[in-house]
């Protein structure tokens, strides 16, 4: 798997020199607030005025951009915009800036100044981004919490979007083991969108990074977000897409990704699933399958530092035999009756294994885990070792199912 | 020219017994009522004269007054009729003054001097009976219900002459048969027609058992209904006490075909049906609501998400009280409505939320509002949550044949009496019924299982209430297995019955 990314491309891009100064910065955050003018029809104007200044003043002029960009342009008070992004803990990173991720120099279209919040971000090789769909199935919220937390226990950084859905559940499963992410948002960094993330994006915001390359106060819009899924791509080595349904975003961050020259993931699902349809699709252009975060973390060449595991409960007899009749979603009256069990039993097994986090009901039907799978893989290894100790094998060095363990313990 | 006979008022579902007073003076001919008569009876002054002729009986062409005593209760109803008539009848002296005492007299006239079936008349007898009267005058068609009343004569007549014909000693009633006497418990339903669903048939035992309130969230066609009407089935059987209660209350609201009711209600209103049809109410004669039908059997509220919030909010008062308190300016009406509440509803405004096979399309904002209305102060009250899926066709046809009401019941009549005696000194008729302290208190439950449950409210899939609610159901479910202790098993049942959203990620708020 080639991590490395291609060089600057035959593209025109933002001139040497652009933001630098203080007069350009000032000039930056009013351009930053423009809403209907994009880096694309701003880096032509840059590359013949040469700097920010000029070229807010030949929009204020009237030579470039719509009439409403132009009298906005003459009308912001960049000292109003700054003291905007101070109040939100955020700083202007400018293209000269030695903080402007230098990956992002490498795509088309790159963002010509963009907002930050808390630490820096990381450099190409330690990113990875998960995205997907926010309408996603348990499964796939799932996969993207481990995906999310093998990712930050390797010490890499998940980069997202803070949507509803997959987005969240990386996120969610970086910070639940106090990891490193980064969200890129489609809108001012004060403008927690969308609602149902706000807590989320504040979380982020405090332990992580928070990017946007639109000045504060700007509210989402719909061509926000493909631009903003640009940056997502482009920030990372890889993108691994867990579910997508037909014409969905993420399809829109794989594509980026491949433009880049970045390496595209994606998580294998049913064929009869519409939320796999971006997935299967992905994988049939090239990108790689992956199943679980193990396969991710093997394809990465990267490790997790396994911490102590804790010693696991095993299943018992009566929870092992329901597990292993659990092929499909499945009522809980047919386990009992192929069974032979009484279905007051079968419920009470089912629930205790859905405590463990072995199954799911999904509407009125059980299904196995991920984590059940990977729990079963590493059983049949340790019988194949024939050693009880399953955390580390002799040499200390980890094994692969001593890595699931620590993304499930913790 | 005087005369007194006794009548009945029913308000509510209680009879109160009332002095008819006549008299007749001189002035132009006119009829008229004093002392509090409501609408209803007002109402019966143009209707008492011609039904009196009729009967070839005379009218009094001279001023007439009639007096209903006391006069601070409000009277209601055509049940008075008969009284008035009969009063106007004994100051006229048509009717021998010796023979009415000791007897009530209640029916409504036609105007052809019939007596037409009359909602209330059990409450009548019962009335009578509890003022210590020999026995009661009612239309014959309301003679068997009338008749359910121990030591109590009824005299079921079809007309006004008959019943001056009893009084005169030249007509005798046949004896009222007997319908109520013979045990027929049979429903219509039965559990064993469910195929499949097992474990909804087994969340029906565990709410029957112990009381409990259930919520089923299924797709449309899942069998929702099917369930909810033979959890009526699998209830105990009622007592006598019991029967009579939901016989009243069924008789008040003119519901009443013949005797005894002995199958408990399954009452399934409309979600478009108005606060005063649910609760009780009305303008002029206040009647039982739905939820004092269904008392002593099931409230069946499907599509509950779609029901008038005011009409759902109502439901908390019978809920809480086992009753419904009706207040109108003249006074209230208390009815009894202690009944299950089973609820049912979509999984998501387009149904298909959850469904392996059709994706749901429904837009996240309408999501979260419809899942709002699956919880909230009434809900809270609702032990037993249950997703319904629906099933393809191999799961149906692969359904064991279940078990028969009777059996089921069987079980649940034991359970249901060891929590007779349990709660005896308390007051408290099944589980579900504990507030959430006692249940901490007396569910008597083993150490590892509170470990258990303990662990569920770590695992962030219980609240506080969840954990009371669960508690219940899980003593519930050791009651079915005539367990002393509750144990870990009974536990981890109960907390299989607490989900009912489909939806996993909006399932906080349970």
């Amino acid at each position: 798997m080639p991590s490395e990314s291609r060089a600057v491309g035959p593209w025109p891009t933002w001139p040497p020199g652009y933001g630098a100064g203080d007069e350009d910065r000032r000039a930056l955050f009013v351009l930053s607030a423009l809403r209907g003018i994009s880096p694309r029809n701003l880096i032509p104007i840059a590359v013949e005025r040469g700097s920010a200044v000029a070229t807010l003043g030949w929009i204020r002029e009237g030579h470039a951009g719509s009439e409403n960009d132009q009298a906005f342009a003459r009308g912001l008070d960049p000292d109003a915009i700054a003291r905007a992004a101070e109040a939100c803990g955020s700083r202007l990173v400018t293209w000269t800036s030695a903080e402007y991720p230098s990956q992002l120099r490498q795509i088309p279209d790159p963002p010509g100044a963009i907002y930050l919040t808390g630490r820096a971000p990381p450099d190409v090789t330690s990113a990875v981004a998960v995205v997907g769909a926010r309408r996603c199935t348990a499964s796939g919220r799932e996969a993207a919490d481990r995906i999310g937390r093998g990712l930050a226990l390797a010490g890499l950084t998940v980069v997202s979007g803070a949507a509803r859905g997959i987005d969240a559940a990386s996120h969610e499963g970086a910070l639940s083991v106090r990891g490193s992410t980064l969200a890129v948002l489609g809108s001012g960094l004060d403008v927690a969108y969308p609602s149902a993330s706000r807590g989320l994006i504040a979380r982020i915001g405090r332990s992580g990074t928070l990017v946007s390359e639109y000045a504060p106060g700007t509210p989402p819009s719909q061509h926000h977000f493909p631009a903003r899924n640009r940056i997502v791509a482009g920030l990372c080595r890889a993108t691994v897409v867990v579910e997508g349904a037909k014409g969905s975003g993420s399809l829109i961050t794989a594509e980026h990704a491949m433009e880049f020259g970045r390496d595209v993931v994606a998580v294998a699902g049913s064929v009869t699933s519409a939320l796999s349809e971006v997935p299967l699709q992905l994988i049939r252009e090239g990108a790689t399958l992956i199943r679980d975060v193990e396969d991710l973390l093997d394809d990465l060449g990267v490790e997790i530092v396994p911490a102590e595991v804790a010693e696991r409960l095993e299943l018992d007899d009566a929870e092992r035999r329901i597990l292993d009749g659990i092929a499909e979603p499945t009522l809980p009256d047919r386990l009992a009756s192929s069974l032979g069990v009484a279905i007051s039993e079968v419920v009470g097994v089912l629930m205790r294994l859905e405590l463990r986090g072995f199954v799911r009901n999904v509407g009125g039907r059980y299904e196995t885990t991920l984590k059940a799978r990977a729990q079963r893989d590493e059983d049949s290894e340790r019988s194949a070792r024939g050693t009880p100790d399953r955390a580390t094998s002799r040499t200390g060095t980890p094994t692969p199912s001593s890595r699931l363990a620590a993304i499930d313990e913790r | 020219m005087y005369g007194r006979v006794n009548g009945v008022t029913v308000v509510g579902v209680r009879g109160h017994l009332v002095a008819v007073e006549a008299h007749v003076g001189r002035g132009l001919p006119s009829l008229t009522i004093t002392g509090l008569p409501g609408a209803g009876v007002q109402d019966a002054r143009d209707r008492i004269r011609p039904a009196v002729e009729s009967a070839r009986l005379e009218w009094p062409l001279r001023r007439v007054v009639v007096n209903l005593s006391p006069g601070t209760v409000r009277k209601e109803g055509p049940g008075l009729d008969l009284p008035v008539a009969m009063g106007v009848l004994a100051a006229t002296a048509q009717v021998p003054a010796a023979a009415l005492g000791g007897w009530a007299f209640a029916g409504e006239l036609s105007l052809r001097g019939g007596l037409v079936p009359t909602p209330g008349m059990l409450s009548v007898a019962i009335a009578a009976a509890r003022a210590g009267l020999r026995g009661v005058v009612v239309p014959a068609e309301n003679a068997a219900e009338a008749a359910l009343v121990d030591d109590l004569e009824v005299v079921g007549a079809a007309s006004l002459a008959e019943v001056v014909g009893f009084l005169r000693g030249t007509w005798r009633p046949a004896a009222p048969q007997m319908p109520g006497r013979r045990e027929d418990t049979k429903h219509a339903v039965d559990l064993a027609e469910v195929r499949g669903q097992a474990q909804a048939r087994r969340a029906l035992e565990v709410a029957a058992a112990g009381g409990h309130n259930l919520l089923m969230v299924g797709p449309p066609g899942a069998g929702k209904t099917m369930l909810a009407r033979r959890l009526a089935t699998i209830l105990p059987t009622m007592s006598r006490d019991e029967s009579l209660e939901v016989t009243q209350l069924h008789s008040v609201a003119g519901l009443l075909d013949g005797g005894l009711i002995h199958a408990r209600p399954f009452r399934s209103p409309h979600h478009t049906v108005s606060p005063a049809a649910l609760l009780g109410g009305g303008t002029a004669y206040v009647r039982p609501g739905e939820v004092s039908l269904a008392h002593h059997g099931v409230l069946f509220l499907d599509e509950f998400t779609e029901f008038r919030r005011d009409a759902v909010e109502g439901l908390r008062q019978p809920l809480e009280d086992g009753r419904v308190v009706v207040t109108r300016m003249v006074g209230s009406a208390v009815f009894p409505a202690r009944f299950t509440l089973v609820a049912a509803a979509n999984p998501c405004p387009c149904g298909f939320a959850g469904d392996p096979v059709r994706r749901c399309i429904c837009r996240d904002d309408r999501l979260q509002t419809y899942q709002a209305k699956l919880t909230g102060p009434l809900l809270d009250r609702v032990d037993i949550r249950l997703v319904i899926p629906r099933l393809t066709r191999r799961e149906l046809l692969g359904g064991q044949p279940g078990e028969t009401s009777s059996s089921v019941r069987e079980r649940v009549e034991r359970a249901r009496s060891l929590q007779r005696r349990r709660y005896a000194p308390l007051g408290f008729p099944s589980n579900a019924q504990l507030p959430g302290p006692v249940a901490r208190r007396e569910a008597r439950i083993s150490p590892d299982a509170r470990e258990l449950l303990a662990s569920a409210v770590d695992l962030h899939a219980l609240t506080g209430r969840g954990f009371d609610r669960t508690l219940k159901v899980a003593r519930t479910i050791a009651d079915l297995a005539g367990a002393d202790l509750v144990e870990p098993d009974h536990v981890v049942e109960a907390l299989a019955y607490r989900s009912a959203s489909p939806v996993p990620e909006l399932e906080r708020a349970v």
